[in-house]
C-alpha cells in the first residue's frame, strides 16, 4: 500500500544554546521544494535527520515532525519497502560490478517490486535529460563518470524509490543539467528538501529555511527576481556542459555565447 | 544492568559508533566498557580519559578471540553489579562464531563496503541490531539494496544507519539499548556454538603435513587433560594452552606445570 503524503509540518525545537526556534511551524505541502543555508556546523543536515527519521522531540533538535497533520507511525522509519523518505547522498560511488540495466533490477528488487524493463528503460532514458554523456543500459556502473553517476541516481530516486519526499544534502552537482534534475524529481508531486548554497538549485525552490546556531531563524519565500538569477545561472551551467562536451568529441570553439536564451 | 556486545571486523566503524553511544549514555547511566582485541588495543585508555568511565582491555593473543572472550563475560558482569550498561566491544573475530549471549543485546557494525552480507556467519545472522557504517560512502540505491540483502539473511533485526564520524544514527542504538532487557540470571547462554575442531594446528604446529598435524593434535590433546586449566602462570606462561605449545615446540618441560609434577 502506497501512504500518500499531503503535508508534512515541523514543530519548532531547541537551537544549540536551548533557546525555543521562533516560529509557531512550517508546512511544506506535495510539489513543494525547499532549501535549507546556513553555515558549515549551522545544524542544516540535523534538520535533514530529524525528517528523514521522523523524530518526535527525542532528537537533538527536540523538532517534531508530523505527516499529514498526525504523528506518523514508527515501523515506516526502517523498512526500505515502505520508507516514506529517500535521501539522495552526498556520494554517488557505485562498489558493485554490474550492468546499469542489472543494477536498477536489483533496487527494484530491494523495493520489493517486480522486473520491469520498460521502467529501466525510463529510469536509463530521464537520467540522459540530466546528463552530457549518455547512459547505456550494458555500461557497467564502475565505469560511469562523475555527472553519469550522478544522473543515474537522480532519476532513480525519482523512479525507481518512489518515496514521496525527498532530502537531498548537498548533492555534488558537476555535469549535469540541475534545473533539469530538479524538475524530474518533482514532476511526482514529491516534496524536496535540499541543502545548498548553488544559486541555481537555491533559487530553483519555494522558500529557503535559514538555520543558525543549531535553530531554524527565518524563512525567505523565494522571489521572482531571485528565480531569474537561477535561471541565468543555470544556463551558464548547461552552457558549460555544451562546451565539455565538444572539448570530449575533439572539436573546436569557435565562438562565445554572451546572451542567455530564453528558456524554452 | 544490561549487558551489549558490538561485534564487527576490524575497520569497521564499532569503536567510533560506540564512542558515540557512550557520549550519549553517559550522563544518565554508570557505564563500563570492555575492549577484547587479538593483539593490541589502546582504545580503552582512550576511552576512559574521555568519557570518565571505567573501562578494561582483553588481549585473546594465543587463544581463539570468541572462545576467549566468552571466558572473561562472567568475571566483568560478576565485577561489574553497580553498573547500569556495560558495552563489551570485540574485534577478534573469524567469522564462523560470534560473541552473542542470549540475555544480553548483540550489535553488529557492519561496513556497508565490505562487500556481500551473505558471507558473513552468526556474527550477522545472530545480531539483535545491525548497524550499517560508511552508508555515505556509496549511492543512495546501492545502500538500499545492501540494507534489503542484509534483511535477507536476518531477518529478524533493527536495522540502523550509523555515521562514525558525525554520530549519527548513535541516538536509534541508545534506543535499542534502552528497551533491551536487564540480565537477570547467572546462567548465560551463547547464541552460536564455537567452532568443534581442535587440530594439531591450534596446538601451535606450523609444519603443513597431514602426518604432523595429527601427532601433534594427539600429543595435544594428552597434555591437555593433564594441565588443570586454570591459567595461573605458575608455569611461566601466560595460559595453559601456551604451555602446551612450548612443551610440543620443546621450549618447556612439562613438568614446570606444578599440577603435573604433583600427579
Amino acid at each position: 500500500m502506497k501512504t500518500e503524503i499531503e503535508k508534512i509540518t515541523i514543530l519548532p525545537g531547541v537551537n544549540k544554546f536551548g533557546e525555543k526556534e521562533k516560529f509557531k511551524k512550517i508546512e511544506i505541502k506535495k510539489g513543494e521544494i525547499i532549501a535549507i543555508v546556513g553555515s558549515t556546523g549551522a545544524g542544516k543536515s540535523q534538520l535533514l535527520y530529524d525528517i528523514e527519521k521522523l523524530t518526535q522531540g527525542d532528537s537533538k533538535s527536540k523538532r517534531k515532525i508530523l505527516v499529514n497533520d498526525k504523528k506518523p507511525d514508527k515501523k515506516i522509519r526502517f523498512d526500505p519497502k515502505k520508507k516514506l523518505i529517500a535521501s539522495l547522498s552526498q556520494s554517488m560511488n557505485f562498489l558493485t560490478d554490474i550492468s546499469v540495466k542489472d543494477f536498477l533490477s536489483l533496487h527494484l528488487k530491494a523495493r520489493g517490486k517486480k522486473f520491469d524493463s520498460k521502467l529501466i528503460k525510463e529510469v536509463i532514458d530521464e537520467a540522459n535529460e540530466i546528463t552530457g554523456e549518455p547512459i547505456l543500459p550494458e555500461m557497467n556502473i564502475l565505469n560511469l563518470s562523475g555527472g553519469q553517476s550522478r544522473a543515474l541516481m537522480i532519476s532513480d530516486v525519482a523512479n525507481v524509490s518512489i518515496s514521496p519526499v525527498i532530502l537531498i544534502d548537498e548533492i555534488e552537482n558537476a555535469g549535469i543539467n540541475k534545473e533539469k534534475a530538479m524538475q524530474i524529481l518533482v514532476e511526482e508531486g514529491k516534496i524536496v528538501l535540499i541543502v545548498t548554497h548553488d544559486p541555481v538549485l537555491a533559487f530553483n525552490t519555494d522558500k529557503r529555511v535559514v538555520i543558525k546556531n543549531g535553530g531554524i531563524i527565518k524563512i525567505l519565500k523565494t522571489d521572482l527576481k531571485e528565480k531569474g538569477i537561477g535561471h541565468y545561472f543555470n544556463w551558464i551551467g548547461n552552457y558549460n556542459l555544451e562546451i565539455r562536451e565538444k572539448i570530449r568529441n575533439g572539436e573546436k570553439v569557435e565562438k562565445v555565447k554572451l546572451f542567455c536564451e530564453p528558456i524554452k | 544492568m544490561k549487558f551489549i556486545i558490538f561485534a564487527g571486523t576490524p575497520g569497521s566503524g564499532k569503536t567510533s559508533v560506540v564512542k558515540h553511544v557512550i557520549d550519549e549514555l553517559k550522563d544518565n547511566h554508570k557505564l563500563f566498557y570492555a575492549k577484547f582485541d587479538c593483539l593490541k588495543t589502546e582504545d580503552d585508555k582512550f576511552i576512559a580519559e574521555r568519557y570518565k568511565i571505567s573501562t578494561v582491555k582483553k588481549l585473546a593473543g594465543e587463544l581463539c578471540p570468541d572462545h576467549y572472550t566468552a571466558l572473561k563475560i562472567p568475571k566483568i558482569i560478576e565485577e561489574n553489579q553497580d553498573k547500569d550498561v556495560v558495552i563489551l566491544e570485540t574485534a577478534g573475530l573469524c567469522l564462523r562464531c560470534s560473541p552473542y549471549i542470549k540475555e544480553g543485546l548483540g550489535i553488529n557494525v557492519l561496513d556497508i563496503t565490505s562487500g556481500n552480507p551473505s558471507r558473513y556467519g552468526p556474527i550477522l545472522t545472530d545480531a539483535d541490531v545491525v548497524a550499517i557504517s560508511k552508508g555515505d560512502l556509496i549511492s543512495q540505491a546501492e545502500r538500499e539494496i545492501f540494507r534489503a540483502n542484509v534483511l535477507m539473511v536476518n531477518k529478524k533485526a533493527t536495522l540502523v544507519e550509523v555515521n562514525g564520524l558525525t554520530g549519527e544514527g548513535a541516538t536509534d542504538i541508545v534506543e535499542a539499548i534502552q528497551s533491551s532487557l536487564e540480565i537477570k540470571t547467572k546462567k548465560l547462554t551463547l547464541k552460536h556454538s564455537m567452532p568443534s575442531a581442535l587440530c594439531g594446528y591450534c596446538y601451535g604446529n606450523r609444519i603443513i603435513d597431514e602426518k604432523e598435524e595429527q601427532q601433534r593434535a594427539l600429543v595435544g590433546k594428552k597434555l591437555k587433560n593433564l594441565v588443570p586449566g586454570l591459567n595461573c602462570g605458575k608455569c611461566g606462561f601466560k595460559s595453559c594452552n601456551e604451555f602446551i605449545r612450548a612443551v610440543l615446540d620443546g621450549k618447556a618441560k612439562k613438568e614446570q606445570c606444578p599440577f603435573i609434577k604433583n600427579k
